[in-house]
């Protein structure tokens, strides 16, 4: 079992090969934002550095979204066309859970967070089962009900899984550093865990704001960290990582039921939408 | 191959179509699958770059599906893929280029970019199966509006375009003012029917002379100018004399300068291709100039008109003849120029 992993939302394109074991090679480029030319000559590359071919890969994992939607779709098409002439499953893997992945640690909360332009951001705060609860503290793995105590993973034996911690979406920053800040003491309980790790280019573009913030919680105990540049964007590898282990639980598709993840809607149809509404409330004042 | 016949996959999706066809031997269609956005866009008055990505997204893995079903063929009978890889809207070419790059990848077979108003041209090579170059081409569309000197498969000259709107962009517009809806020819050209074409004088934009270049933004002011006139005077407007005088100015231009090029080119046949090649006062105008001159005029049936795979396969074939082959990087090029 060889799975392709494609990362294609942020301004870097990168590719991953995973398997069974959990093995990955990857593959990234230096380009940015042009990944439509690179993408194929990508994966050409990963497979001869394996000595592989295309036909012995088993299933396709596509990050799908939030993120550039041009690079979304980039992706996505790429991603579909492969799976479809392949006859292979695939796995629409969702781009802000991938970063729970980033890092190889699990006492932190991963806090992805894109710059989605107009004063908005991309984001979600991800944190896992602290080992030592997921053990029940005496290293077997019986812990479920310890597992119901903690956050919202509901003893739902997803031990392993990374657990949303605030809901994907696009946010005003302020508000999602709000809700952050809500969410953390709750996490905490949930292994000790006081430590935010942020990602994304919307660090790049908000730095000094969430900064601030992380100034302002010091005292309550919360530590904010920054994620190092060089581990700071989307990545394949976490795709791969995240896509997998939706594989493994049963999770992957058929080409034509997977969908891209905009989080947001077309300008002009938001504007649309906007004025048939004022429309309509006008009508309704006369 | 199938049936003996070497099997070209066209791709296009520069617009608002996602197409996809099945083309036996360059100039035998085995399959046309068009998804139209027409629906989609109408709300807005045109095409919406963003939206019409998303849709060609959407629609393209059926579409795809559909196309090999219908011409009663697998992936493996395919020997060519040919896309669109400009020029048009960027973000609609990549769904089209994307999807097959990927699955000429997985299958192994050659791919082919193919620009999109060769595309056009080539619907011709369907349409007509003695047709073969040398021979002068007007490209009239929604987005292009050109006077090719067709040398040969490969070798093309702009002899004239457009400076500022395309024709159908033009129609688009008048449409829109007139109120009519969108897209604007079809609705134009049914309502011109039943007006008088000289009941007004809408400037014809002929520039430098000699120039074979086209401008249609004067003329589009001209319908707003008389519009706003008439209101201001508290006057009715005929809309089907707007309709029908907009046509017979933009059309005097056209025909004008395409006899005139074929005149200069020696050409005595004429090709006429694009969405606006379906216009009936323009084959009309066009077909009665050419009688004159004693030049042939050829157009595709209106299937062929609108932007489809077909073109876009009989444009693969006779690149692939010539040896011509695009490899994996091939990128989308919103402004591909069609002189190489």
């Amino acid at each position: 079992m060889r799975l392709l992993a494609i990362e294609t939302t942020g301004a870097k394109a990168s590719v991953a090969l995973i398997d069974e074991a959990g093995n990955t090679r990857v593959q990234g480029s230096e380009e940015t934002m042009n990944h439509l030319q690179h993408l194929i000559p990508m994966i050409q590359q990963l497979l001869a550095n394996c000595e592989l071919s295309i036909n012995d890969i088993n299933g396709i994992l596509v990050s799908e979204g939030p993120g550039s939607f041009t690079g979304i779709r980039i992706g996505m098409a790429t991603a579909k066309g492969l799976a479809q002439a392949l006859s292979v499953p695939i796995a629409g893997v969702p781009t802000l859970r991938s970063f729970a992945y980033h890092l190889e640690r699990e006492d932190v909360i991963a806090c992805p967070v894109f710059d989605a332009r107009r004063q908005q951001v991309y984001a979600g705060a991800y944190g896992w089962v602290a080992p030592a609860q997921r053990d029940g503290g005496s290293g077997d793995r019986g812990g479920r009900e310890n597992c119901g105590k903690y956050g919202n993973c509901g003893g739902c034996g997803n031990c392993g899984t990374a657990i949303s911690l605030v809901e994907d979406g696009a946010y005003d920053l302020k508000e999602f550093l709000g809700r952050l800040e809500s969410t953390v003491p709750h996490a905490d309980a949930m292994g000790g865990r006081k430590t935010v790790v942020f990602f994304g280019d919307g660090l790049d573009r908000y730095e000094q704001e969430i900064r601030r913030w992380g100034e302002e919680v010091k005292e309550r105990g919360i530590q904010v960290e920054y994620a190092p540049v060089e581990r700071r964007y989307q990545e394949a590898l976490s795709v791969a990582k995240l896509g997998r282990k939706m594989f493994s639980d049963g999770k992957q598709r058929q080409f034509g039921e997977i969908e891209p993840v905009y989080l947001r809607q077309a300008e002009a149809q938001r504007k649309l939408e906007e004025r048939l509404a004022q429309e309509k409330r006008s009508s309704q004042e006369t | 191959m199938k049936d003996g016949q070497f099997i070209t996959m066209g791709i296009e999706s520069s617009c608002d179509e996602t197409a996809i066809a099945i083309v036996g031997d360059g100039r035998k269609v085995r399959s046309n699958v068009i998804s139209s956005q027409i629906a989609v866009h109408k709300v807005f008055g045109g095409v919406v770059p963003e939206i019409a990505s998303r849709h060609h997204l959407q629609n393209i893995n059926s579409v795809y599906q559909q196309a090999l079903d219908e011409a009663g063929i697998t992936m493996d009978d395919v020997d060519l893929i040919g896309v669109t890889y400009g020029p048009g809207l960027v973000g609609a070419l990549l769904i089209g280029l994307a999807h097959a790059k990927a699955v000429a990848f997985a299958t192994g077979k050659p791919l082919v970019g193919v620009h999109h108003i060769q595309g056009h041209i080539s619907a011709n090579y369907v349409a007509h199966e003695d047709l073969e170059p040398p021979f002068l081409a007007l490209v009239v569309s929604g987005g292009h509006t050109h006077i090719v000197n067709v040398k040969g498969y490969q070798s093309f000259e702009v002899l004239g375009r457009t400076r500022d709107d395309a024709v159908g962009e033009a129609f688009d517009k008048v449409a829109r003012v007139l109120g009519l809806g969108y897209p604007g020819g079809p609705l134009i050209d049914k309502l011109a029917v039943e007006g008088n074409p000289y009941a007004i004088e809408f400037p014809r934009v002929f520039l430098e002379k000699g120039s074979l270049d086209f401008s249609f933004s004067g003329i589009k002011t001209g319908v707003l100018n008389y519009l706003n006139g008439m209101k201001q005077k508290g006057l009715s407007v005929c809309q089907a004399d707007v309709a029908a005088s907009f046509q017979q100015a933009v059309m005097d231009v056209i025909v004008e300068k395409t006899i005139r090029a074929a005149r200069q080119q020696r050409q005595k046949r004429v090709v006429v291709a694009g969405g606006v090649a379906a216009n009936s006062k323009l084959r009309e105008m066009l077909g009665e100039a050419c009688r004159k001159e004693g030049i042939q005029m050829y157009c595709p049936p209106p299937i062929l008109c609108t932007d489809n795979g077909v073109m876009i396969a009989c444009a693969a074939y006779y690149k692939y003849q010539a040896g011509m082959t695009s490899d994996f990087t091939l990128d989308a090029f919103p402004n591909l120029p069609l002189e190489a």
